[in-house]
């Protein structure tokens, strides 16, 4: 949409080719990953609001794949990858989801981002039994009845809320203002936060949600400073919190701001005055940084700082193979079965890498894969029990980081 | 592959009943509807919020957003009726821009950005996905089967006549004694209400309806296939859907050589613009041309007005 976006969007290209370059360029094979490949269906929007995401997960799963290959394969079995567009279009989503399942026979299909997209495809996927790992971070998605067919990586709104509002409290805010977007977010979180604000001796004491495509919101900001709090929590996207920003200074409030990293990217960190950003707190799910699976990944894609994305992804693929392998069969139904028999038991012994896990279980021994994400630990609903994040705060018009917790 | 091919038909079946509903009120009637997004949406949430939270039989789902769908359109018609060309292109775009806001915000009714899930498919569930797929291949052309045979019929009859006479003069059509504004409420109706039908199809099909479904993209890939398959040709729209879906999704066997997936997808969506211009600059009257039942009247002036009517399509 901006120029600047589609400067970034080229570098993102261009590493992406890069990335699909490495991974096609002959690597040393062992003779006994042969027989059929096995292929898997990865499904990222290549195109739409998700395209600065897609093309970069889809290059850290065809690094892990490529990695995984080199080192003899899964079930002795080479892995194939089929890459499709989802177009961050719920109804182009659903067709390539078909062609993935239909045409290609995948048992599994890695990758969907936004949350209509996953809603689509994933009663597509469950009814043909095929496995789906997703980072929609929409509460109802892992509700849906999927019969155990979807895990995603992304911390959902819940525990999303729950760690912020402990975070604020914690900071001693007592009075917090929640302002939402209209998003499938908007209400979990205000709730969630509401409650886990009142466990730990603050309050929420007032909440709104807004539309996206308003070009000011003075009436908003007045009926938040009526509240008098000290801490505004914005929950929405870039554009519109940018100019919730400019009419909380221009109303003279002095307390402090609350929003996520997808918000306050440097770039718009850079086009805010310091004055307008200073004191604003900022979030994001942090991809387990001091892990062995988060090192792994920076050096096999030849990145310094890799992230949550580009970490899920990675823990998607390595995911799925070491549960084939586990469960010696190739099928969803088998990946469903036997996911959290090598994500789930913390006594076994802990991997971080794909390779390293696929090693272990063709002795036979136990696994507990540790992600690049997390932890990696699913509850029956295909959630993650656990995810650190990381608490930055803005000061004269730069990050100064807090803690990770 | 088969059951993939199965699923594009029906797909291209959806879009092609879409086409069929924006060929009554722009391609017969002349009124440029590019809110017909806005109309799908109408009929999408109103089966699917009959049959999820009422708990109403799909049959009756179908037949309400049939009616909410044409009832919604006379509103539209009513409000609009004295707009042509780019204007009434101009409100009906933003009018379903609207209907999707709404659908977005009014969560207690349509369940917000979350969307409806769950809708009930014949049988789904108790048959494999495969016969699912075959048993609403069959249902989505049996509708087609009839809507199409209605439009025929309504095309080569004196009521069609009438609607191409206000399509290319309404001046002319007032004077002859014809109650325009009537007639175009009717046809908008109707377009309006074999949109929301085709809504309805679409919902239970897809088991899912939420407002990111309805974006402006999928009313310039109907415009498209109309177009592409002739304005005006009840037979060209359904060709022109076809060609379009089996346009999209072929490009995803077509691997350019040292191109990646990514930049296969902007090739595509970069040959799917450039498909819109050469149609509209080399074959304006579409694929299959409109052919009005013959008249006395000299041929070679009747296709003239048909190519200045293709011309004003949606590059205007």
């Amino acid at each position: 949409m901006t120029n600047g976006n589609r400067i970034g969007r080229r570098t993102v290209l261009r590493g992406a080719a890069a990335a699909a370059l490495a991974a096609a360029l002959p690597l040393p094979r062992r003779a006994w990953a042969a027989g059929e490949p096995i292929t898997l269906g990865v499904l990222t929007p290549l195109t739409g609001a998700g395209g600065n995401d897609g093309p970069r997960m889809a290059a850290a799963i065809k690094a892990v794949t490529a990695e995984v290959n080199a080192a003899g394969g899964v079930l002795g079995r080479d892995v194939r990858l089929i890459v499709e567009d989802g177009q961050t279009n719920p109804d182009a989503a659903v067709r390539a989801a078909h062609k993935l399942i239909d045409v290609d026979k995948v048992p599994v299909i890695m990758g969907t981002w936004a949350s209509a997209v996953t809603t689509a495809v994933a009663p597509v996927c469950w009814e043909s039994k095929v496995f789906l790992t997703t980072v929609s971070g929409a509460d109802s998605i892992t509700l849906l009845p999927h019969q155990g067919y979807l895990i995603r990586t992304q911390p959902n709104n819940k525990l999303q809320a729950s760690s912020h509002a402990v975070f604020i409290a914690g900071i001693g805010m007592k009075r917090v203002y929640v302002m939402s977007i209209q998003a499938p977010f908007a209400v979990p979180t205000q709730t969630r936060l509401a409650t886990v604000l009142r466990e730990h001796g603050s309050q929420e004491v007032g909440a709104l949600i807004y539309d996206g495509s308003k070009t000011t919101y003075r009436s908003e900001v007045d009926e938040a400073m009526r509240a008098k709090p000290d801490l505004v929590y914005l929950n929405g996207y870039a554009p519109d919190v940018s100019v919730i920003l400019k009419n909380l200074y221009e109303a003279g409030y002095a307390g402090a701001k609350f929003t996520q990293s997808y918000v306050m990217t440097p770039k718009v960190l850079a086009s805010l005055p310091h004055e307008v950003t200073q004191g604003t707190y900022v979030v994001q799910p942090s991809p387990a940084v001091d892990s062995k699976a988060y090192a792994l990944t920076a050096e096999r894609l030849h990145l310094e700082h890799p992230d949550t994305y580009v970490c899920q992804a990675t823990d998607w693929i390595s995911l799925v193979t070491l549960a084939m392998q586990k469960a010696g069969a190739t099928t969803g139904t088998a990946v469903r079965d036997h996911v959290r028999d090598i994500s789930n038991d913390v006594s076994a012994t802990h991997v971080h890498s794909a390779v390293e896990g696929l090693a272990l279980l063709k002795q036979g021994k136990a696994i507990k894969y540790d992600g690049a994400s997390g932890p990696c630990v699913f509850d029956p609903r295909g959630d993650i029990v656990s995810c650190q994040f990381r608490y930055d705060r803005i000061e004269d018009g730069a990050y100064r980081f807090i803690k990770i917790m | 592959m088969l059951d993939y091919a199965v699923t594009v038909l029906t797909f291209a079946g959806l879009y092609g009943l879409m086409a069929l509903g924006l060929n009554i009120a722009w391609g017969m009637a002349g009124m440029v509807n590019l809110g017909l997004v806005g109309f799908f949406a109408v009929g999408a949430y109103t089966s699917a919020i009959l049959t999820v939270k009422v708990g109403a039989p799909l049959i009756a789902g179908a037949l309400a957003a049939l009616a909410v769908g044409a009832a919604s359109g006379v509103v539209v018609a009513l409000i609009t009726g004295r707009l042509r060309d780019d204007y009434l292109a101009i409100v009906t775009l933003g009018l379903a821009e609207v209907i999707r806001i709404a659908a977005s915000n009014e969560i207690w009714l349509t369940n917000g950005t979350d969307g409806i899930s769950g809708l009930p498919g014949p049988w789904r569930g108790q048959v494999s996905p495969q016969t699912f797929n075959l048993i609403y291949l069959a249902l989505t052309l049996a509708v087609i089967a009839v809507v199409l045979s209605l439009l025929q019929n309504v095309s080569r009859s004196p009521y069609g006549r009438v609607l191409r006479a206000i399509r290319d003069d309404p001046q002319v059509a007032a004077v002859a004694g014809k109650r325009v504004m009537r007639f175009k409420v009717e046809a908008f109706a109707v377009s309006a209400g074999i949109l929301g039908l085709a809504g309805a199809l679409y919902g239970h099909y897809t088991s899912y309806v939420a407002p990111d479904v309805f974006v402006p993209l999928l009313t310039l890939n109907v415009v498209l296939a109309l177009v592409l398959g002739g304005l005006g040709s009840n037979y060209g729209a359904l060709l022109g859907a076809l060609v379009i879906v089996a346009f999209q999704e072929s490009a995803r066997f077509i691997g350019i050589a040292g191109l990646s997936a990514v930049q296969v997808a902007a090739v595509r969506e970069f040959a799917i613009a450039v498909g819109l211009i050469a149609v509209l600059r080399y074959r304006p009257q579409g694929l299959v041309p409109e052919r009005p039942p013959r008249l006395a009247a000299a041929p070679a002036a009747g296709r003239e007005t048909r190519l200045d009517v293709a011309a004003s399509g949606p590059g205007r």
